[in-house]
């Protein structure tokens, strides 16, 4: 015969039971989170664990993280670079807990770092793998170095008109724009910019929209950059994203990311070229033009020592003309005695033109003798 | 002048080795000091001015050359 009993006595009585079975024990559970509700003022987190067989959920149970064991979620999310999001798998730390009016649930009272970051890790593994497997034309591993068709495109030798795919008025924005325009050399850039969100569900199917509306006008673009700034947000998890990263390794222009993280390397830097903070990739792409015009400034060198040594030489040359013109002219052999002689206004450079009664002018320094000639012979003088 | 960076290098460091040759015309060396000094200006200029500027800043004084936001 079933009791009678008011609604306290008998949750009264489902409170000792399990006040019985559990008080005073602890667990360590692994399972999935679900329903992750975080209340950061309050520094509370209400949550659901599940437990999967096929698609089917074969186990579930509330979860509560008090402003006790908030601080184990926000280390999590700093270590891992994720945020603490339904779909993760995590082991922690629990106490069953009972209450008259909110029910059964689990009380988490810390996190077990490692086994969540080693899954994480394990799932980031897993996409690379896919990465190479799937693509082995365009990715390649050697030595856990990763090799990528986008790693391969020659950057341009100047970099100036960039594609830059950022979130609105984000830190990673301003950083890069300002150390663009600062640059010391005075260098102009045609920055276009790209924005939209980059953290959150969905963030890495709408970066591929914005590399696909750049790839569809690739011929005005030098290059894409892709960052993000630092700071307390914690999302890393598009930039793991296959397709995203896979849409990377192929991309037809050279990529240069600003992801910047501490503690780890994201999948799209791996298939890109990487920075590790957005102000490095700006300081690189000046850097980049900067050996160019040392190149130019070499060969303007180059020019200048050259021209000069040129023109020294012509000037060397023509003094030695000018000597050589002066010793071998008329007046300077004049000068010196010489005389010369013409007939009808010719110089007579051949004897046999001379016949007796020839008449003959005679030039010397300063006069003219007017003769005619009278005798030859030969000149048997030892001059 | 519409040539890209790599054209003006290239251009530049051919004329530079031609003026550099001993072997030189110097009726030629003028004409070809010329062409490397544009070329020099066309790759500075470029480098600091946004490409539909760069002729109107190539034949305008230094001080219309910042382009700065």
């Amino acid at each position: 015969m079933a009791k009678r009993l008011r609604l306290s006595e008998l949750i009264g009585e489902i409170d000792d039971a399990i006040q019985n079975r559990f008080a005073g024990e602890t667990f360590w559970i692994t399972a999935e989170i679900t329903d992750v509700k975080k209340q950061v003022d309050k520094r509370w987190c209400f949550l659901k664990f599940i437990e999967k067989e096929g698609s089917l959920i074969k186990a579930e149970i509330k979860g509560v993280f008090w402003s006790t064991a908030f601080g184990s979620i926000e280390r999590f999310e700093k270590l891992s670079g994720q945020p603490f999001a339904s779909g993760l798998e995590i082991t922690c730390h629990v106490r069953v807990r009972f209450h008259n009016r909110f029910g059964l649930d689990l009380e988490v009272l810390d996190i077990d770092h490692s086994y969540a970051l080693g899954k994480l890790e394990q799932e980031r593994q897993q996409t690379l793998d896919r990465l190479v497997k799937e693509n082995p034309k365009q990715i390649r591993v050697v030595d856990g170095q990763y090799f990528t068709r986008n790693q391969s495109l020659e950057l341009p030798i100047v970099l100036q008109r960039i594609a830059l795919v950022t979130a609105p008025n984000s830190d990673g924005q301003r950083d890069f724009k300002q150390e663009m325009s600062n640059n010391p050399y005075g260098y102009a850039f045609s920055v276009t910019e790209f924005l939209t969100q980059i953290q959150g569900d969905n963030s890495s199917s709408l970066i591929i929209q914005k590399l696909q509306q750049i790839e569809a006008d690739k011929e005005n673009f030098d290059m894409v950059v892709i960052v993000r700034g630092g700071g307390s947000q914690t999302d890393f998890k598009p930039f793991d994203d296959y397709e995203l990263s896979k849409y990377v390794a192929v991309f037809p222009l050279p990529i240069l990311t600003g992801i910047g993280h501490d503690r780890n390397t994201s999948i799209v830097d791996l298939m890109a070229r990487q920075h590790k903070t957005p102000t490095k990739v700006a300081s690189s792409i000046v850097d980049h033009n900067f050996n160019f015009e040392s190149e130019i400034m070499d060969l303007k060198d180059r020019l200048h020592i050259t021209t000069e040594r040129k023109m020294d030489n012509a000037k060397d040359n023509l003094l030695q003309i000018k000597r050589t013109v002066k010793a071998y002219s008329p007046s300077t052999i004049l000068n010196k005695g010489y005389a010369i002689i013409t007939s009808n206004d010719q110089i007579i450079i051949d004897p046999n033109d001379i016949k007796p009664d020839t008449e003959i002018k005679t030039i010397l320094k300063n006069e003219l003798i007017h003769s005619t000639v009278t005798k030859k012979s030969k000149n048997e003088l030892d001059l | 002048m519409n040539l890209t960076y790599n054209e003006a290098y290239s251009k530049l460091s051919t004329l530079v080795d031609e003026i550099e040759d001993d072997k030189i015309q110097l009726d030629t060396l003028a004409e070809k000091i010329k062409q490397a000094k544009e070329l020099i200006d066309y790759c500075e200029t470029r480098l600091r001015v946004i490409d539909s500027d760069v002729t109107t800043a190539l034949k305008e004084p230094k001080t219309k050359k910042k382009t700065k936001e």
